[in-house]
């Protein structure tokens, strides 16, 4: 019994033989995994194709262009705008109308646009942080699902060794060995998502950081647009 | 509102597609590791496992009684309808007699084999016996009852040599059934031995483990040196006489293994005492590294 228990080791006989938790939190984990590597990848572009697309509206806008032509083109292509472009259409836009209204005071025109622009920038920072609490909860809590599948197999295949008077190791590897691929696939999906947790909210806090200078800096202009 | 909600779906399209795929790659390659990982680590086992053989070393007869065991079967259910057709004709024939001598040294089941053939002799004989009387009406001239004598005569013979060609045939018929009976049973007893040797597999493990479980290895010794000693059994499991056959070359480890040997009586010996005899000479083999 115990040499042909050694040699049908394989993976898939291991997790064919897993009692039916233990396969049910194998089929969640792999689902979570699978979720959370989407995401992951997804919000790696997003991110990405944001970084770039500030690095080179913040280009087009510093070289001294005329702030009408960017509207113009900002409105024109708002579907592929970036995060900050749209701020800056959204804050211009606002701008615009008020000054077009006659008897404006200077700072409620200012702190209209402000609230354009914040309300943009809230939209914006919305859109990239979503689905990043997802890989967050799958970091924290699949490593635990896993576990749990591991606890309750090794319980089974150490109910079974109290009816073995002479208990060898044989009698509970193959069991452990089940039991354990929860714990793989747990921090399989655990480890990752972690990881890209960490490194987008970053990244999006320094996105974040980027659009409030930004929107600082537009204000100060647009400021001085009014005035003069 | 709802157009920026669009607007923002729609800037979100281009990388999903992409991004499904990618996390299909991942967990493709996890798969493939986790297949290759496991794959590997089953061969490690079978090196380090320990050997403990006794005297006898019957491993190999365990897989064919498997494949031989159906063909047992038919053998046997063919045999019993002649058990009940030849009993009638029995007494007249003698060879039966020398069959019967034959088989006494076996089982039961092969009388009733033997008797088919002599079925056949009376139906033989019949014809014969007809003869004569058919003959008997011209009885009239004495010369003729001598040819016919003569004829009787040599039918006689001829009854005889047949007889004695049936004697053959039936000691042939005896010999192959005998045949048959004992593959059937070395099939019995190779399957008993099966039985057998799962039984002393599973106690030589036991004795093994309970050794392993004694032994407080020397720590830091190179490579994997193995001790073989032969233990001498009472009844029982106590241990009557420890010799070490090949020592390992370090004698901190010699002495820890018989130490540990020492230590693990009585040994579990299946509780079956004719069993016993397998276990009375153990040659164990310990490894170093387990």
């Amino acid at each position: 019994m115990n040499p042909a228990v050694t040699q049908d080791m394989s993976f898939f006989h291991l997790v064919g033989t897993a009692s039916l938790p233990v396969q049910l939190v194998m089929v969640l984990l792999l689902l979570t995994s699978f979720l959370s590597w989407w995401f992951i990848f997804r919000k790696m572009f997003v991110i990405r194709h944001a970084i770039r697309q500030s690095d080179e509206f913040e280009d087009v806008f510093w070289r001294g262009s005329d702030l009408n032509v960017l509207f113009q083109s900002a409105a024109a292509s708002r579907h592929s705008a970036g995060s900050m472009e749209r701020i800056f259409e959204a804050g211009f836009r606002e701008f615009i109308k008020h000054k077009r209204q006659p008897g404006m005071d200077t700072s409620a025109v200012m702190d209209g646009t402000r609230r354009a622009m914040r309300a943009t920038y809230q939209r914006e920072m919305d859109r990239l942080e979503s689905h990043l609490s997802f890989l967050a909860t799958v970091g924290s809590v699949s490593p635990y699902v896993g576990l749990f599948g591991t606890v309750w197999g090794i319980m089974n295949s150490f109910r079974g060794l109290a009816n073995v008077s002479q208990a060898t190791i044989a009698h509970v590897a193959p069991g452990i060995a089940e039991a354990l691929i929860a714990t793989a696939m747990g921090l399989f999906a655990a480890i990752p998502a972690v990881i890209a947790y960490n490194r987008y909210s970053n990244n999006i806090d320094r996105l974040a950081t980027r659009f409030e200078s930004f929107m600082e800096e537009l204000s100060n202009v647009l400021q001085r647009q009014a005035a003069g | 509102m709802s157009g920026m909600a669009l607007r923002d779906s729609a800037h979100l399209e281009p990388g999903r597609v992409t991004a499904g795929v990618l996390a299909g790659v991942v967990h493709v390659v996890f798969l493939a590791f986790l297949i290759f990982g496991l794959d590997w680590k089953t061969q490690p086992p079978e090196g380090i496992m320990v050997d403990l053989w006794s005297s006898l070393p019957p491993p190999p007869p365990a897989v064919q009684p498997v494949i031989k065991a159906p063909p047992a079967a038919p053998k046997q259910v063919e045999p019993p309808p002649p058990e009940v057709k030849p009993s009638p004709p029995k007494p007249e024939a003698p060879p039966p007699v020398k069959a019967d001598i034959v088989l006494k040294e076996k089982i039961e089941k092969p009388k009733p084999i033997e008797k088919k053939p002599i079925e056949k002799k009376p139906i033989e004989k019949k014809p014969i016996e007809k003869k004569p009387v058919e003959k008997k009406p011209p009885e009239k001239k004495q010369v003729e009852k001598k040819r016919e004598e003569e004829k009787q005569r040599v039918q006689k013979d001829l009854e005889e040599q047949k007889a004695k060609e049936q004697e053959a045939r039936i000691t042939a018929e005896v010999e192959q059934l005998r045949q048959e009976q004992e593959a059937n049973d070395k099939l019995q007893q190779l399957a008993a031995q099966s039985h057998l040797t799962d039984l002393m597999a599973e106690y030589k493990a036991k004795i093994l483990a309970k050794i392993k479980r004694n032994i407080v290895m020397p720590p830091g010794l190179p490579g994997d040196p193995v001790a073989e000693f032969d233990v001498t059994l009472l009844p029982g499991g106590d241990i009557l006489h420890v010799r070490l056959r090949r020592s390992s070359g370090y004698p901190a480890f010699d002495s820890a293994v018989e130490r540990g040997i020492l230590l693990s009586q009585p040994l579990p010996l299946p509780p079956d005492p004719a069993l016993f005899s397998r276990f009375r000479n153990l040659s164990l083999k310990v490894h170093y590294r387990e």
